[in-house]
């Protein structure tokens, strides 16, 4: 055997740096096809020995395209790299920390602040609605101040409380919502067991929001203000007079049993006068959504920025403002909201450098007294037969005499909150240990709320037809002068300190940090209620009556606390091999004290394919494509705290003789052994870019098994038993798998830039056990169905006939004009073993977005759609015509409704019976939405340079401007239940940026 | 540079020591070795379990699902006018229900209340403190009363008398009503050994358990059980016992009497002077209900008739006998004609009425809290009066409104106010009509007459003459206590234990409607076909809930009637 001749070997050096000249420190130099390979140093130098003579070194750094380069004669190399547009440089928060997304082997989706920007919604949650693959956001209200959307990542895979974690700048914080969208740097959702640095509270998924930083550099002036228009996307059409006394008339006469001889609640001539207006006293037709809606509310949206600094100190000072106003008339109901921020970053030595972000949002709300669902009941469903207003202009009172016009009389519910977070860092580079540091942070918030609500006496005008007069009637609400102030503080303390490390031995880079973190939460509430007020003139309660009969003061407080210690490994070889390994030991306090720590591990591995040379050489196309995949487990103990004690509430009183005795009952059932929700998942899937960005794929398969979830045995506990309320046990088994998949594409043609971004995200559960005993039909079990699936009874259209009602099973007090509810399990009687699952709920299984940006010289425009499919909703309200309470109905509900003149009818008589809900009126509430459009443009810069701006751009926006809606097509289709909401509302935004 | 590393580190080893960080204590609750060593939270807790006596003011009214007031949705209350009741549905009368479902499906907060009570007492073997042995007793009326509930709605249900815990499989079986019976008279004979014979309705104590009040309980648990829906063998024996439960009662507690005003008995506020109320729930301005707001209609600002009122009917009116004593209406073979004998007119209807009508039903013309009731429309329908249905959805559409309880004229009527007329568990008269029902039964009539002409004398309306007897004095009886008893809580029940039911309740409810000539200003009286019922021989009880059944994995049998 004759040995290989030995190539010759030698040392070569040399410099890499970028185009514009500047080194690159820690490029991978490596010589091609071996493991011989080193980084580059400070100075952007490299040495490297044992290489052939005519070897060939690819050099590689992430964001820039790698190069090979041949030695051949060459012993001083001068490499530049070029920038790779594709392989986003970008970082991504991770929790306590970030990590270049190339090398990121979680799986996290993030969104840049810019990209919420461009939305004109009031709250920053709608506009993320299609943005991040895997978050699921609906919108089930329009009302200011109260407009938070539903949040869940990847659907829910837990029985109680699936909403996800929030950090806001490290620490857990309410408000996301109102952020000024100005402040948001990025919006990063972790998904998978990434979230497991998280721990206990990590199982439904964590998102991430960091604000922005000062950066180095001249001070930029930014400034932004803009006006809005909004009006709901859709009002459903209710019944005018006629229909409605016609309605009326026809569930009178099935209620009386369908006597041959009929008086009608409302004659031919009654009917008449209804339907031409003549008597708009006694026969008025109102359209009570007309009399209350505006043509638009208005909504103002400012901001000033100045950011800048210098290499040892940077700088952000943001300033906010968001107001709006009500869209209906008489309605006091405003959002006025004000933010501020403070990000200060200081390098005090060489090695220590401190910040401070200190936020505060200043909020202020009124709204009206009466829940919001009683004033859409009252605006909605008030009979079209009720005034609502007379001829002379006095304002009736409606339906149970709570007009909504009259609720401007009837005093307000102010609410003022005002939290403030800050967060103090500190990092300190242990010297001599190159990558060692220290890092702490010490955050307080507190929130302070004080609530007005001050109900005032009203009256209203009600014709009398003896006197022919208009008499004046007082409101059923109050009939007295009262406040109740609700004082309520909150207060979050934590500490937090990590050591990290985080350094390069040639070709292998470790990083590594360890950390504990504790927190102590803090609540405490006091009000005080006065009645009985001389005069509305000032709404204090020392002005009130002193009697003590009027006078009542409560309170209450609470304090929870939280300890954990948690690290995180890294390490990767050359970029390609990456490993994470990361952990959290939680203790939580919901939980008795053997019960109460947790340990939390997870792994990621990262396999950067295209680094390979088999991809490298034959495919040039691709420039990157990552394998990832992770497992891990993550924690939730999202449950009512204590329940593992015994305990007794005050309350329960009764009276003897003339005195109240106080009372008091056992809370729920204990559980001494209540621990946390357990949920493992694991991911799979791959980031792609190829031609050079013309495309880009990201896709991740996931599977979640969540174990131990808490729930109650409701289903199965005989109620005989007498047990006050069950408490949560660790019962539950549900898995969660699905997967999300993005795709972009972005290309230059010309002078026009674009880019298309479209994603789409599935998620469906499945429950594995879940403590209920068997039913009588398997089909009515929940295991083996998805969360939140209901009972209900499958119809097949509706009696036509007398024939078809007694040829076929019906449940007592059907009749024809009744939906005919199919038998499922052929026993000759609908009863409630002929319901089954229905394997859909409100929340949707998949949702997508789909965006596109172009820019052409100094035109702008971004365009996004979002929609949902794989949800169906239920509304009862929807469902209901003709009933006793003389309510109105929808318009959709009472077309083509069976009569005995329209028995071919498809829809359910007037006042139809059903024994349970029935899937007649369960509805696909698939939708795709044109979520946001704007179209910008800027001035030439030539022109505003001369007054020293930088930047000047107009541009105009909207906001939930096009549905498409699959059923639901007589109302906003993303409503969850009844329609009696605050409808979603439609912005057109006009507004102005200044850069300066 | 030294110092702030030492700090760091020193701060993060002193977290890290904090090892009791987590241990808080509740700051808003109780825990359980305080309760059970102090006498006044003991006290509190006995308190509390009186609460599972239910109280008649709920917004459905048990007098809608009987043919005393009208109702006409389809939904919650209205499962049972309609008929389609069911073991499915039955959840939606159930007490816990925001309508309050007419007290009508009780088994979930029965047994909460009953677990409440077995905990008490299995508690209190080890407590040691004053008034120790009746409140046992007190506590041991209340399990019985809350059992005689159940009784007479299931007609047999499990006996459940210890405070299981959460690791228990325990599934139950429903006992038979004479098992449960006895299991009640037994917690009866114990409590009574240790209560006080009975409190004025001005004391202090009044509305805790007594002597008396148990003794009324024991009366109307053994009337029960000698009626025909329970003793279908019609064993006399039982009536004997009723009868004697009864006449204890009256021989013992001579304290009673009846209270000469009959609309005054019920309409004063809490915690005054009552002769004849046994026992009753008491209410204060920060604990009492809104009883009038629920009932009066738009002319206060109520909202009755929305939530498809408890608006009198028209059957109800109408057995009101006249003020001469005669019945108004005689029926014959299921047809109601006017009495001629009677002297009533049936265009002018409420005139020499028993005064029982006008103390119990606001009709047109009435004169109630200074206020004239107008319930008329007039012939062209232009105009109609204040308290017409067409004038305000919230007026019943009977026309008629509930009297019994409302408040006189010194107090406010508004939502802001709250009431205190107490609820009545048991007054003198029932005992009376209870003694009055089984001396009929075991054949002594003339003592029937004696009780019943008692109670007529107490009304001002004519007393029945020896003439009356046989099935004609039982109709007279029967519709005694209807007349008397109205909206208390017994018609419903007693329909069913009289096994009249299918025959009652399924006649149609009407209301009145009065024209008023548009000329003349005369007024035409028109009784008014309002809601076809329906009532199916198995809702002599009420069903379980199916998920109950379905609990109690197959142990637990449905109510008799309601088997398939």
């Amino acid at each position: 055997m004759a040995l290989p001749v030995m190539a010759q070997k030698r040392t070569v050096s040399g410099t890499v740096s970028d185009p514009s000249g500047s080194v690159i420190i820690g490029a991978n130099v490596i010589v091609k096809n071996t493991t011989n390979g080193t980084i580059t140093d400070l100075d952007g130098k490299f040495k490297l020995e044992d290489v052939p003579s005519n070897g060939v070194l690819t050099v590689s750094y992430i964001g820039y395209k790698s190069t090979d380069v041949s030695v051949k004669g060459k012993s001083n190399l001068k490499i530049t790299l070029d920038e790779d547009v594709t392989v986003l440089n970008e970082v991504v928060a991770v929790g306590y920390g970030t990590q270049k997304k190339a090398t990121l082997t979680g799986s996290v989706a993030t969104v840049g602040g810019d990209d919420i920007k461009k939305s004109p919604a009031p709250n920053v949650g709608s506009s993320l609605a299609g943005k991040l693959p895997g978050l699921i956001v609906n919108q089930r209200s329009g009302e200011p101040g109260r407009d938070d959307p539903s949040i869940i990542i990847r659907g829910a895979a837990t029985l109680g409380d699936s909403s996800p974690l929030i950090i806001i700048d490290g620490v857990e914080r309410s408000n996301m919502t109102r952020l000024n969208p100005e402040d948001i740097e990025s919006v990063a959702v972790l998904k998978d067991a990434s979230a497991a640095i998280y721990g206990a509270r990590a199982a439904n998924g964590v998102i991430l929001v960091t604000t922005k930083k000062g950066k180095e550099g001249k001070t930029e002036f930014s400034f932004n203000f803009n006006v809005g228009f909004s009006n709901p996307t859709k009002t459903p059409k209710m019944l005018d007079a006629y229909t409605y006394a016609n309605v009326a008339n026809e569930s009178d006469w099935y209620s009386k049993g369908r006597p041959a001889s009929y008086n009608p609640l409302y004659t031919d001539e009654m009917l008449q006068k209804y339907r031409d207006g003549s008597d708009p006293i006694l026969y008025p037709n109102t359209d009570w959504v007309s009399e209350c809606m505006r043509s638009s509310a208005l909504q103002t949206r400012g901001s000033f920025q100045a950011k800048g600094g210098n290499d040892k100190m940077q700088y952000l000072l943001s300033f906010g403002m968001l107001s709006q106003g009500p869209a209906y008339n008489n309605y006091p109901e405003r959002n006025d909201q004000y933010t501020f921020r403070i990000n200060l970053n200081a390098e005090l030595t060489k090695n220590l450098s401190v910040g401070a972000n200190i936020s505060a949002i200043f909020n202020q709300q009124k709204h009206t007294t009466i829940a919001t669902w009683i004033n859409f009941s009252n605006i909605m469903i008030s009979s079209p037969l009720l005034p609502a207003r007379y001829p002379n202009g006095l304002l009736a009172g409606g339906r149970l005499g709570e007009s909504p016009l009259l609720l401007d009389q009837r005093g307000t519910d102010k609410i003022k909150n005002s939290p403030v977070y800050s967060t103090f860092t500190a990092t300190y580079k242990i010297p001599g240990v190159k990558g060692l540091k220290l890092e702490g942070s010490f955050n307080y918030d507190f929130n302070n709320q004080f609530e007005k609500m001050f109900e005032l006496p009203y009256y209203y005008y009600e014709y009398n037809t003896a006197t022919q007069q208009y008499d004046k009637m007082n409101g059923t609400g109050q009939s007295t002068i009262a406040l109740r102030d609700t004082y309520s503080s909150w207060s979050t303390m934590m500490y937090n300190f990590r050591i990290s490390y985080d350094n390069t031995f040639g070709a292998h880079h470790v990083a590594a940090m360890l950390g504990q973190e504790q927190q102590r939460d803090t609540y405490s509430s006091a009000n005080a209620y006065r009645k009985n007020f001389l005069s509305s003139s000032i709404d204090q309660i020392n002005v009130g009556s002193t009697a003590s009969e009027d006078k009542d003061n409560g309170g209450s407080g609470r304090k929870t606390a939280r300890n954990n210690y948690f690290g995180r490994f890294n390490y990767d070889f050359m970029s390609k091999y990456l490993v994470e390994l990361l952990f959290r030991v939680d203790g939580s306090q919901n939980f008795p004290s053997n019960k109460r720590y947790g340990f939390f591990p997870a792994a990621s591995l990262g396999w950067r394919i295209s680094e390979e040379s088999f991809i490298k050489d034959n495919y040039p196309f691709i420039d990157q494509i990552k394998l990832r995949t992770s497992l891990g487990k993550t924690g939730n103990d999202k449950v009512a705290s204590y329940q593992y004690l015994q305990t007794y509430s005050f309350g329960g009183n009764y009276v003897f003789g003339s005195t109240v005795n106080s009372g008091i009952y056992a809370n729920t059932m204990p559980n001494a052994n209540i621990t946390w929700e357990k949920s493992t998942k694991f991911d799979a899937g791959f980031d792609a870019s190829l031609w050079n960005g013309l495309l880009g794929a990201e896709f991740t398969y996931f599977h979640e098994s969540r174990r131990d979830i808490l729930a109650a045995r409701n289903l199965s506990i005989p109620n005989t038993m007498g047990f006050p309320s069950l408490p949560d046990e660790n019962i539950g088994k549900v898995n969660n798998n699905g997967f999300e998949l993005r795709l972009t594409h972005h290309n230059t043609v010309g002078k026009l830039f674009y880019s298309v971004e479209g994603n789409v995200s599935y998620a469906k559960n499945k429950i594995v056990f879940m403590d209920e005993t068997p039913h009588t039909e398997a089909y009515q079990d929940l295991t083996g169905r998805p969360i939140g699936s209901q009972l209900i009874y499958k119809a097949d259209g509706i009696f036509n006939t007398q024939e078809e009602l007694d040829a076929y099973p019906h449940a007592n007090g059907t009749q024809v004009g009744d939906i005919k509810i199919v038998d499922l399990n052929k026993d000759g009687d609908i009863d409630s073993d002929d319901q089954y699952r229905f394997d859909y709920t409100a929340t949707p299984r998949t949702v997508f977005g789909l965006g596109g940006t172009m820019r052409y010289k100094n035109w702008d425009m971004n365009i996004f759609f979002q929609g949902q499919s794989g949800a169906y909703n239920y509304d009862s309200q929807f469902a209901s015509l003709g009933s006793s309470n003389k309510d109105n109905a929808f318009k959709k509900r009472a077309e083509n409704r069976w009569t005995v003149d329209n028995p071919n009818g498809t829809m359910p008589r007037a006042n139809a019976y059903q024994p349970g809900n029935t899937t007649f009126f369960m509805y696909d509430s698939s939708f795709i939405r044109l979520k946001s459009l704007e179209i910008g443009y800027s001035l030439p810069k030539e022109l505003i340079s001369k007054v020293s701006i930088s930047d000047l751009r107009f541009y105009v926006s909207g906001f939930n401007l096009l549905t498409l809606s699959k059923d639901i097509k007589w109302t906003d289709p993303e409503i969850s239940g009844q329609s009696l909401s605050y409808p979603q509302q439609r912005v057109i935004n006009l507004g102005v940026n200044l850069k300066f | 540079m030294k110092k702030i590393i030492m700090s760091i580190c020193a701060a993060l080893s002193l977290a890290a020591c904090n090892d009791d960080l987590l241990d808080i204590s509740p700051s808003d609750r109780i825990s359980d070795n305080v309760v059970w060593t102090d006498p006044n939270l003991i006290k509190a807790y006995l308190t509390n379990v009186y609460n599972g006596l239910p109280h008649g003011y709920k917004i459905h009214m048990q007098s809608k699902m009987t043919d005393e007031c009208v109702c006409t949705i389809n939904f919650g209350a209205g499962i049972i006018p309609l008929g389609s009741l069911s073991p499915d549905n039955v959840g939606s009368v159930s007490i816990g229900d925001w309508t309050g479902g007419g007290n009508l499906y009780n088994w979930d907060d029965a047994y909460k209340y009953i677990r409440n009570i077995n905990l008490f007492l299995d508690k209190m073997t080890t407590v040691d403190m004053d008034n120790k042995d009746e409140m046992i007793a007190e506590a041991k009326f209340v399990r019985a009363f809350i059992y005689f509930d159940l009784l007479e709605r299931f007609g047999e249900v499990p006996i459940v008398d210890k405070a299981y815990d959460i690791t228990s499989t325990e599934t139950f079986t429903s006992s038979s009503f004479e098992k449960v019976e006895e299991f009640i008279v037994k917690d009866i004979n114990e409590a009574m050994v240790n209560l006080p014979a009975y409190y004025k309705s001005t004391d202090a104590n009044f509305g805790r358990a007594t002597k008396s009040a148990a003794q009324a309980l024991l009366s109307r648990l053994y009337l029960y059980a000698a009626s025909p829906l329970f003793n279908e063998s019609n064993d006399r024996t039982k009536w004997q016992a009723a009868s004697k439960a009864a006449k204890d009662f009256i021989d013992t507690y001579t304290q009673y009497s009846l209270y000469p005003d009959y609309e005054t008995c019920f309409n004063q506020p809490t915690g005054r002077e009552n002769s004849e109320v046994i026992f009753s729930r008491n209410f204060t301005t920060t604990n009492g209900h809104q009883n009038p707001m629920n009932n009066l209609g738009r002319r206060y600002g109520a909202y009755g008739g929305w939530w498809a009122s408890n608006g009198p009917s028209q059957n109800l009116v109408d057995d009101y006998d006249m003020k001469n004593g005669k019945p108004a209406f005689i029926w014959n073979n299921g047809v109601k004609s006017v009495n001629p004998e009677s002297g009533y007119d049936p265009q002018n209807p409420y005139k020499d009425r028993d005064p029982r009508l006008d103390a119990s039903v606001i009709h047109d013309e009435s004169v109630y809290h200074g206020d004239t009731f107008e319930m008329w429309i007039s012939s062209d329908a232009s105009s109609w009066g204040m308290d017409h249905y067409k004038q305000s959805g919230d007026n019943p559409t009977s026309g008629y409104q509930m009297r019994k309880f409302m408040p006189g004229p010194s107090e406010e009527l508004s939502w802001q106010v709250t009431y205190t007329q107490p609820w009545i568990f048991f007054r003198l008269a029932e005992i009376y009509l209870n003694y009055a029902e089984a001396e009929f039964e075991l054949g002594h009539e003339d003592v029937c007459r004696e009780y019943i002409n008692k109670i007529r004398t107490r009304a001002g309306v004519g007393i029945l003459g020896s003439d009356i007897t046989g099935e004609n004095l039982r109709a007279r009886l029967y519709n005694e206590r209807r007349i008397e008893l109205v909206f208390e809580e017994h018609r419903y029940f007693d329909l069913r234990r009289w096994k009249l039911a299918e025959e009652v309740e399924n006649r149609p409810m009407y209301g009145i409607a009065i024209t008023k000539d548009v000329a003349t200003g005369k007024k035409t009286y028109a009784e008014e076909l309002l809601v076809k019922r329906v009532f199916t021989n198995q809702m002599y009880l009420l069903p379980i809930a199916t998920s109950e059944i379905r609990k109690n994995g197959g142990t637990l049998l449905q109510t008799k009637t309601w088997r398939k």
